[in-house]
């Protein structure tokens, strides 16, 4: 009955979510010049259209503009790191994972204006298990009622570190809450996302995504080996409500709500949904010439799976705190905390409480690197001794460096 | 129903500006306004006390910049690092790049500080197109109000006279104090006119005054002064007898005030940018002319 109760839910939503899609394509055709509706101009039209495309093709310069180049960044993360047990429960696919080196990306940024109504970006990951296409996407500009669409592969807008890239992380790994709901490479896809901005006079932005889930990028969708999807239904479905609040100038919160839902691996009987929260604090004296900066972090994750007849329900969470001394040195702290079931088919081992403490000192010598310390002590109650961690990490940045999102 | 509507129409705010502007940068945001008059309703997105380079890309300037007609940036990527992603996300097709209501300011100055060969990152954070800090020249600032008047009589033709009026006015007053400025600096003597100066930012400043950049603070642009290039920094200052360390509020100043004391001379400190709304362009610029030649 339950089931039963869940999967109308799920319906009910994803109908509400698909209308959503669909209503943005007459926004597509609206932001195009309107077409005139006389016959006689339109031939007039067609004709001047034809003769200039004649013209053009003779025109085009048989070298490019290099400044129409994209922009270009290229960025280097490579870890030595020490683990006190060789068995460690590091899941994400950028962690260092073993004592010795650990290459944890190379990634190559690409974005652009395509033209007047679309932007581009794209995300080239080099890493432990080969090259991977880890972001292509295109995003609208020009949309009227404050409608942005993206259409391509993209991290998933569930929370606040899931769309970010290492680059932007605070912390040498990803947080396990992630990396255990999300996947190894956080929650992304191949799919469409609408996001419309409220005119109100503080920022409400609201997300609705759907996305192809895959073993690796949808976890608790798709399963380790992955599953075919057969209709809207199968699709992960994505959900995100955000609001910023500039409380002074030197104070801002920025909040948000997210839900994921969709089937399971065995997709006529199992269902997922995983509910999120993220707050972010963040206090900079706006004249503070050293730049200094402290904020808080945290997100929770609370997930349910009705899997193989089998009612799963656990969550996870972090809080982090990072402080900016100045615009060479910034530390920080986190603590994850996350619960486990019993019979989990994706983390059998996982079977109680983990809680993890990590601690980290940056050191910046310009903008466009930094040498990371970070040592941690990982806490599962199933396992007998702690797990104890120590890294070193380099970042290198080479080419055009992107401005950070909030 | 419509007796709910008829209160609620009430209680919006009548539309009483012709147009809304957004400005990257206080100063920006007081030519803007004087060009504008009282059809236009100025925002600026930064402080007059923060370092432009480094703003944050707080998500409530989305909300600004989604409703604005018109957008004045400085350009030569000052705002690179905050404005493209809040641009991107604006939803706003007539403030992007290439639409009339895009306003790059660095387009109407001439530029001083262009590379003249290629540039590497190893040279510290060089902007490509040429120093961006030209509004601490009042002659740029002048340039800026006749293309800012431009494009607001795109966007609102029927005041379009009155902005290119204003512009004008405005940018003949700035000529004029530019010209004064100039005269009181050249009468103060020309071994006192040298200056040492944190980041590149004063190059239009000394340029406009006849000031002579002996040395700077940061080795290269936008990397922190090393002991060993700040004694370097403090010979010079001695063997040339300087007297000032000059550079903007949001700099760090410790170094500056310890090398000031041992050359037994001044750290001027200069405002950041106009203290918008409340100060003029004009004004802010007679006050960082004053805290320089203060110290001189």
């Amino acid at each position: 009955m339950l089931r039963i109760i869940l999967s109308r839910r799920t319906v009910g939503s994803s109908l509400l979510l698909a209308s959503l899609m669909f209503l943005t394509l007459p926004a597509i055709a609206l932001a195009l010049p309107e077409a005139p509706t006389d016959a006689a101009a339109m031939a007039e039209l067609e004709a001047a259209l034809a003769a200039d495309a004649s013209a053009a093709v003779e025109d085009v310069p048989p070298v490019a503009d290099s400044s129409l180049m994209p922009k270009m960044a290229l960025i280097f993360d490579g870890t030595a790191a020490w683990f006190s047990d060789r068995d460690n429960l590091q899941a994400g696919g950028h962690d260092p994972y073993r004592t010795g080196f650990n290459l944890q990306q190379l990634e190559l940024h690409l974005e652009s204006n395509v033209d007047p109504y679309l932007h581009m970006q794209a995300n080239i990951v080099w890493g432990k298990d080969g090259v991977e296409l880890e972001e292509a996407f295109a995003q609208s500009t020009a949309l009227p009622w404050n409608l942005q669409v993206r259409a391509g592969k993209f991290l998933t807008p569930f929370g606040r570190l899931n769309p970010t890239h290492p680059h932007a992380w605070s912390f040498v790994d990803a947080p396990f809450a992630l990396t255990k709901m999300l996947g190894p490479d956080g929650s992304r896809g191949l799919g469409t996302e609408v996001a419309w901005l409220a005119p109100l006079p503080w920022f409400l932005e609201v997300r609705a995504a759907a996305s192809h889930p895959d073993a690796e990028t949808g976890r608790s969708f798709a399963g380790e080996d992955g599953k075919t999807v057969g209709t809207l239904y199968d699709l992960l479905w994505t959900g995100n409500l955000r609001q910023f609040f500039a409380l002074t100038d030197d104070w801002s919160l920025y909040v948000g709500v997210s839900e994921q839902q969709g089937t399971g691996p065995n997709r006529e009987a199992d269902t997922t949904q995983l509910y999120g929260a993220d707050v972010y604090l963040r206090w900079r004296p706006v004249d503070d010439a050293d730049r200094l900066a402290v904020s808080l972090q945290a997100e929770g994750l609370y997930r349910r799976r009705s899997w193989s007849g089998q009612q799963l329900n656990d969550w996870a969470g972090y809080a982090q705190v990072v402080a900016d001394l100045n615009p060479h040195w910034q530390v920080a702290v986190r603590d994850e905390q996350g619960s486990g079931v019993q019979d989990d088919p994706l983390d059998p081992l996982w079977t109680g409480h983990r809680q993890r403490y990590t601690a980290q000192v940056t050191w910046f010598p310009s903008h466009f690197a930094r040498i990371r310390l970070q040592g941690s002590a990982d806490i599962p109650s199933w396992r007998d001794q702690p797990i104890f961690a120590g890294m070193l990490a380099l970042e290198t940045v080479i080419g055009a460096h992107g401005a950070h999102a909030y | 129903m419509k007796k709910l509507l008829l209160p609620v129409l009430l209680l919006l705010p009548l539309p009483v500006h012709a147009l809304t502007v957004v400005a990257t940068l206080p100063s920006l945001a007081a030519i803007a306004k004087q060009v504008g008059g009282a059809q236009v309703q100025v925002e600026s997105l930064t402080s007059p006390h923060q370092d432009p380079h480094y703003a944050d890309a707080k998500p409530s300037l989305i909300v600004s910049l989604n409703r604005a007609d018109v957008l004045v940036v400085n350009g030569l990527d000052l705002e690179v690092g905050w404005l493209p992603p809040l641009l991107l996300q604006s939803r706003n097709a007539r403030i992007q790049k290439g639409a009339a209501g895009y306003v790059d300011a660095s387009q109407a100055v001439r530029l001083l500080g262009v590379p003249k060969g290629p540039i590497d990152r190893a040279m510290g954070d060089v902007h490509p197109g040429g120093n961006p800090h030209f509004l601490l020249d009042p002659r740029s600032g002048a340039r800026v109000a006749l293309l800012v008047a431009k494009s607001f009589a795109k966007a609102d033709p029927p005041n379009a006279a009155t902005y290119q009026q204003n512009a004008s006015a405005l940018a003949a007053s700035l000529d004029a104090l530019a010209a004064t400025t100039t005269a009181q600096f050249a009468q103060i003597p020309a071994e006192r006119r040298r200056i040492v100066v944190y980041h590149d930012s004063l190059t239009y400043l000394v340029d406009w005054l006849g000031v002579k950049q002996v040395a700077t603070l940061e080795p290269r642009p936008g990397i922190a002064p090393s002991p060993q290039h700040v004694a370097e920094v403090l010979q010079v200052i001695k063997s040339q007898n300087v007297k000032v360390i000059a550079q903007e509020e949001f700099y760090p100043k410790n170094t500056g005030k310890t090398l000031a004391g041992l050359a037994h001379g001044a750290l001027a400190v200069l405002p950041g940018g106009a203290d918008f709304p409340t100060e003029t362009y004009a004004v802010h610029i007679k006050n960082v002319a004053q805290a320089l030649r203060a110290g001189l």
